[in-house]
């Protein structure tokens, strides 16, 4: 029997950067492909729009909607990963780019899941956030993305 | 698994010996550790404890492990909040990986204690402390939020 979970992953990380630039970096191709493994994002970031997340080979990696958008504070989206058989729970990713500072932003990824997941995908997440919000922040303050490999899919769906 | 616990990963372009210096040097912590410093002879069984800046003791324990550098564990009991005190000592474990030109840090903060108001606590600062760390080490500045203890404490 599979443990089922509706854990939420929380990544809070701070960033010297003004949160509009935090806010371009989370939404525009040219940047989210140095940092979110290679990843492009298509959308126009209006409430209700879709959006999408393609891997290099153009293949759809994610799938969903905007729930929320209030640039350059606050962006909700729908989470659906679109290239396994079985059907996953969708589930909600949250940004919230918060100024605390001159040139300061704390930045919180909530990926919540109110449709119970499989637990052991949670791992995907766990892992996967710190690695794509440490590039985000390198990016963002030295101009240089990081050098990380993207990780191998969870092996049981 | 503890009753408490926060785990936090961060990556960060150093060397893991870089790192380590970072996190155990006083010269260091002071510029993103809210000029805290960690006083001890780093020595597995010696005494451990990270001392604010006005000379009190913010928090104490023990060296549990130590394998330069890749991973130290301490004991951690807090000194200066009488809440956080009476919950008695949490363990601190920083686990360092090198990977490609980076290094993985891994910092776990657990207590057998339900609801633990400590690693509530940390678990606020650690992102802080460890965001501002990277920030030092790749700019060679850390965030202004972490270069002083705040002045209401």
């Amino acid at each position: 029997m599979t443990e089922m979970t509706t854990e939420s992953t929380v990544y809070v990380i701070y960033i010297a950067a003004a949160p509009e630039k935090v806010w371009t970096t989370l939404t525009s191709s040219e940047f989210t492909t140095q940092y979110f493994f290679g990843r492009s994002v298509e959308s126009d970031w209006k409430k209700g729009s879709p959006w999408i997340l393609r891997k290099p080979d153009g293949n759809v990696d994610v799938s969903g909607k905007v729930r929320e958008s209030d640039p350059p504070r606050k962006l909700v989206v729908t989470w659906n990963i679109d290239w396994v058989e079985t059907k996953l729970p969708e589930c909600i990713v949250t940004y919230d780019i918060e100024q605390t500072g001159e040139n300061l932003v704390r930045l919180t990824m909530t990926e919540a899941h109110p449709t119970p997941i499989p637990a052991n995908l949670l791992e995907g997440g766990r892992k996967g956030w710190p690695m794509i919000l440490s590039g985000l922040k390198s990016l963002l303050e030295t101009g240089k993305p990081l050098n990380i490999p993207t990780p191998e899919p969870p092996k049981e769906i | 698994m503890a009753a408490s616990t926060f785990v936090y990963s961060i990556y960060i372009r150093t060397t893991p010996e870089k790192l380590w210096d970072a996190l155990t040097k006083p010269e260091f912590t002071r510029t993103y550790w809210c000029e805290c410093w960690p006083d001890s002879t780093w020595e597995k069984g010696a005494s451990w404890k990270l001392m604010i800046p006005d000379g009190r003791v913010g928090d104490s324990g023990e060296i549990v492990e130590i394998d330069k550098p890749r991973k130290l564990v301490v004991t951690w009991r807090n000194e200066f909040r009488p809440e956080l005190h009476t919950e008695g000592y949490s363990r601190c474990t920083y686990e360092l990986e090198a990977q490609g030109d980076m290094t993985k840090l891994i910092v776990k903060h657990e207590i057998d204690v339900e609801k633990s108001k400590l690693i509530e606590a940390v678990s606020g600062g650690w992102p802080a402390i460890l965001s501002s760390l990277k920030s030092l080490l790749e700019t060679g500045d850390a965030l202004e939020a972490t270069k002083h203890w705040p002045k209401d404490k």
